[in-house]
């Protein structure tokens, strides 16, 4: 019986000789097997393996020994010289209605309860909430617009607040996103890519520039508390997750009710002598864990023990809003002195900026609307429009925005069409990833405008498209970085917050 | 008599008596005669002509550059064939292909010229360039014969060199003609600029045409439509060739911007043949039409100096960055400051000369007078200083006057009074102060006034906080009383 040339039968092995392969293959498995060969090969692996004991286990290491690694960090410089040092983000996550708040279209009112043209959807796959919906039928807004400013924005009616800061925004009609649904959708705004794992923005700006102090972290984050009757999606530590970068670039959460932070106060009959005490000892521990093992986070371990025990003193002194002018509260508002409000996380972050803390994120979630637009909208609205006002109008009088970037943004804007029912007291929206609205102001940008257009039916972009990659590669500028240059190399790869994909900064956005 | 003998003699060494010599000279001047009276002939007009005179003519500037070469390869090798005669020889070839190439190139210029309707004097200056140069490349052909037999060692040289210069200059104007105006000295250093006396005539009025209108125009437009080509009849280099319109009538219609041709052809898709700025030059910004279409809409007016409903933040230059020196040698000692905790040095940029920014937030409440003073080595080198919150009082601004580069200077909710703020007018650098939260008067401030690249002073909270802008946003410098160009 012939036996196919392929079989793995040890009895009746295939000979390479006997295979159509081209001389030169059969000359060189010829050589491959000789004894000579062996030992030329075996001697050279022995070679590399006395090597490396000589070396030591340093040699097996990724990393570079703690001082030299800290000595690198401690001179972290942008690639050129920034115009904002810091910055602040406030998330709105959930999706605003860029149709309701910012992007104006009085042309829709005629609209009204018309199917949405199937030449500006397109092929668009929608989500699974509206895709079998009969009919998509327009909503115009609820709300009417006016204009503010010298430019003569156009803003809703909800945002009074944001409308007497126009002037001091760069609005971004134009800005778009890949993903359609909540977590993708945040992923990509945070981290440059839908699936988790990546540093996010706050990282990078952590790893690429380093801290401006010492008692507080480079990165930190404010969750504003619930509002149960929002549509609240979840917001998790992933989002200020440092991914592959050391865990000492992730973000550092202050709770929205209780104490800032968990376990941070010492408990009874442990002073501060008896907390360094023990700190020594344990870092000593530790120490001696990476003298063996030189695991990095290891290293990173130490480092935020050493940064929990300063903000034993720092966190309560940020904490501490007694020393605050009445001029403050006249501008945050009442709210401002609850924990956990919006308007609370606003002072906080400019506090934060004040105390050389690099990036501050403050995530306000329950802007997904599916349904009760007009219900939830006024709510939301007046939850957070005067913070973002008051925020933006403190750093100004106080000179901080010269040197601090603000963002405003969400994950992706809402349909036009409304989801569910529509009728003259309430509609729905869907997710929009194809067109929303967001902005910046501070240091670096270019305020009194509005950049990029959309169609009448604010769904489809039609001039100055900005990409999620766009508006972060234009946030590093901002911050001084090439989004090309800060790089990290992992599983081969030079990663970057932009990722592989062609990004470029918004040069019409820049002051 | 004598002097006809003498013109006989010269004449005779001129011009050998040999029928071909003669013959050359006759057709030369057959040819100079309707190159020089072509001009007049068939008249540049401003009007656009037979599309199949377009077609030819924009290869003008494909076929242009092919005597630029051979004429600028020629003194070469005339020079090098002093020491190897063979290429002395190619020179006399390479010169008989630079006239024919000169002679297709001219004529496919001025198809372009009068096909495409453009007309101006910068088009005639090239075009009158180019005619002189024909004539000067024919002229070292008939002399260069008298060169190589040594007959007349001079006339070939001189004509060659002239020639040269009619090729700079007429080149130079067909730059200016491609490129604009502008385009060599755009981006020459301010240095330079100042020392050649470049662009530096500030708008002559106030009003919105003069500050916003005119300088898009002159951006975008003016290298077809101005001085140099007046493309379709159009010149919009000044308010009244603006309102006069071209070939197809007025391009604005005062209050009517949907009614004006110049608005109707910038926002026409990019892609259609009438698309304005033409050629694939970049479109004007969204932002460049709203204003020309809000200037129209209220009157096209070339006085108004403000329009409703545009505001146009008008950021002065910024200063450019002054290098700090070479602190290397303080590296050292700046990298152990980085690793301890307290007070830090930390670099602007990747790029050392951007200077050093002073950091205390750390070490805010320990940080006063004297820790400053430790700081004097680091002086020339930092640019920015944060000692918002420390304790340092009117006693530093002795130090923060070596302070020499600083630009930026945070001493908000310090213990100064402003009591000595003069002594920072050295600083001439300083564009930024921020003295909020702190106890300086309004007559400590004045003398900041004086600091003319002082542009952002905050005094929020402080005494000497203005009443007004108590609500107001607006930066408090606006209301030091300043008088800076």
């Amino acid at each position: 019986m012939k036996q196919h040339l392929l079989c793995t039968d040890t009895e009746c092995t295939p000979n390479v000789m006997d295979l159509a392969v081209p001389a030169s293959v059969k000359q060189e498995w010829a050589a491959l097997q000789t004894r000579r060969h062996f030992l030329g090969r075996s001697g050279k692996v022995l070679g590399w393996a006395a090597l490396s004991s000589l070396l030591g286990n340093r040699a097996l290491r990724g990393d570079v020994p703690m001082n030299a690694q800290q000595a690198a960090d401690a001179i972290k410089a942008p690639h050129f010289a920034p115009k904002a040092k810091r910055a602040i983000y406030l998330f709105m996550s959930g999706g605003p209605s860029q149709v309701d708040l910012w992007d104006y279209k009085p042309n829709l009112a005629a609209q009204y309860d018309k199917d949405i043209p199937d030449s500006v959807r397109g092929a668009q796959q929608l989500t699974g909430m509206t895709a079998n919906q009969a009919r998509f039928p327009v909503a115009p807004s609820h709300w009417s617009f006016k204009r503010y400013g010298e430019a003569g924005t156009w803003v809703s009616d909800l945002l009074p607040y944001s409308g007497r800061m126009a002037d001091d925004l760069a609005i971004i009609k134009s800005t778009n996103t890949e993903a359609i649904n909540h977590e993708p959708a945040i992923m990509l705004m945070n981290t440059g890519n839908m699936n988790a794992g990546k540093p996010c923005l706050g990282s990078w700006l952590a790893y690429g520039l380093g801290s401006m102090n010492d008692n507080l972290p480079t990165f930190m984050v404010l969750q504003t508390k619930l509002n149960t009757k929002e549509n609240n999606q979840p917001v998790s530590s992933r989002l200020w997750s440092s991914g592959f970068l050391s865990s000492q670039y992730a973000g550092v959460g202050l709770r929205s009710a209780g104490d800032p932070v968990l376990f941070l106060t010492d408990p009874d009959g442990v002073d501060r002598e008896v907390r360094r005490g023990m700190l020594d000892v344990v870092n000593e521990i530790n120490r001696q864990t990476y003298e063996e093992l030189g695991d990095p986070e290891t290293n990173s371990r130490i480092a935020q023990y050493e940064m929990a025990y300063r903000m034993q003193t720092s966190v309560p002194e940020l904490a501490d809003l007694s020393k605050e002018p009445k001029s403050t509260w006249d501008l945050y508002g009442p709210e401002a002195k609850e924990p956990g409000t919006f308007a609370y996380n606003c002072l906080m972050a400019r506090r934060l900026a004040e105390r050389g803390v690099r990036f501050t994120q403050v995530y306000k979630r329950g802007w997904d609307m599916h349904d009760n637009v007009m219900g939830i909208m006024p709510i939301i609205c007046g939850e957070t429009d005067r913070g973002c006002y008051a925020l933006v109008t403190d750093l100004k009088q106080r000179g901080m925005l010269d040197d601090t970037l603000v963002v405003w943004a969400g994950e992706f804007g809402r349909t036009v069409y409304s989801q569910g029912g529509l009728s003259k007291d309430n509609y729905g929206r869907d997710h929009h990833p194809r067109c929303y609205t967001t902005w910046l102001t501070g240091g670096g940008v270019r305020t009194g405008i509005t950049y990029g257009e959309t169609d009448d039916y604010s769904y489809n972009v039609v001039k100055d498209p900005v990409t999620v990659r766009d508006f972060n590669a234009t946030i590093l500028h901002c911050l001084g970085i090439d989004h090309n240059k800060l790089t990290y190399k992992f599983q081969g790869l030079d990663q970057k917050l932009t990722g592989p994909f062609p990004a470029s900064v918004v040069k019409d956005l820049l002051a | 008599m004598k002097i006809r003998q003498q013109v006989g003699v010269i004449s005779s060494k001129l011009l050998p008596a040999k029928r071909s010599t003669c013959l050359a000279w006759a057709a030369a001047l057959a040819l100079s005669i309707p190159l020089l009276l072509m001009p007049w002939i068939v008249r540049l007009d401003g009007h656009a002509h037979a599309d199949w005179q377009q077609f030819l003519g924009r290869f003008h500037p494909l076929a242009v550059h092919l005597p630029i070469g051979l004429l600028v390869l020629l003194p070469l090798l005339e020079m090098a064939g002093a020491h190897r005669p063979a290429l002395r020889e190619t020179a006399g070839f390479v010169l008989g292909l630079a006239f024919a190439s000169c002679l297709f190139a001219l004529t496919l210029g001025f198809l372009l010229a009068y096909g495409g309707g453009t007309a101006g004097a910068g088009v005639t200056l090239h075009l009158w360039g180019g005619i002189a140069l024909t004539i000067a490349v024919l002229l070292c052909m008939l002399a260069r014969p008298w060169w190589s037999s040594h007959n007349v060692p001079y006339a070939y040289p001189w004509l060659l060199t002239c020639m040269l210069l009619a090729l700079l200059w007429t080149a130079h104007q067909g730059g200016l003609l491609t490129h604009g105006n502008n385009y060599l000295t755009q981006y020459m250093p301010a240095g330079f600029k100042r020392w050649a006396g470049i662009g530096l005539e500030a708008p002559v009025t106030a009003s919105f045409y003069s500050r916003h209108i005119n300088p898009i125009l002159d951006a975008n437009c003016v290298g077809c439509h101005g001085a140099s080509q007046a493309k379709g009849g159009l010149r919009v280099d000044s308010y009244e060739s603006l309102m006069k319109g071209g070939h197809d009538g007025p391009v604005i219609a005062a209050g009517s911007p949907e009614k004006s041709l110049l608005l109707q052809r910038v926002t026409l898709p990019s892609d259609h043949k009438q698309f304005m700025p033409a050629e694939g030059k970049p479109p004007l910004r969204s932002e460049e039409i709203a204003w020309i279409k809000a200037w129209i809409q209220q009157g096209a007016s070339p006085t108004a100096t403000a329009l409703a409903g545009v505001a146009i933040r008008e950021d002065r230059p910024e200063l450019p960055l002054q290098p700090v020196g070479d602190y290397s040698a303080l590296m050292p000692e700046i990298r152990q400051m980085a690793l301890a905790p307290g007070p830090k040095l930390i670099q602007v940029s990747a790029k050392p000369e951007d200077g050093l920014v002073l950091f205390t937030v750390d070490a805010a409440s320990s940080f006063g007078d004297a820790q400053l003073a430790e700081f004097q080595k680091f002086a020339p080198y930092v640019v920015e200083a944060e000692l918002a919150r420390t304790a340092i009082t009117d006693a530093s601004f002795d130090t923060l006057r070596q302070f020499t580069h600083l630009r930026a200077l945070h001493l908000e909710e310090t213990h100064v009074t402003g009591n000595g703020l003069a002594k920072l007018a050295p600083l001439t650098q300083l564009s930024y102060l921020n003295l909020s939260g702190t106890q300086v008067t309004s007559a400590n401030v004045a003398p900041l006034s004086a600091m003319k690249n002082l542009s952002h002073v905050y005094l929020y909270n402080t005494p000497a906080q203005p009443a007004s802008s108590a609500q107001s946003t607006q930066p408090i410098a606006q209301s030091i009383a300043r008088n800076t160009p």
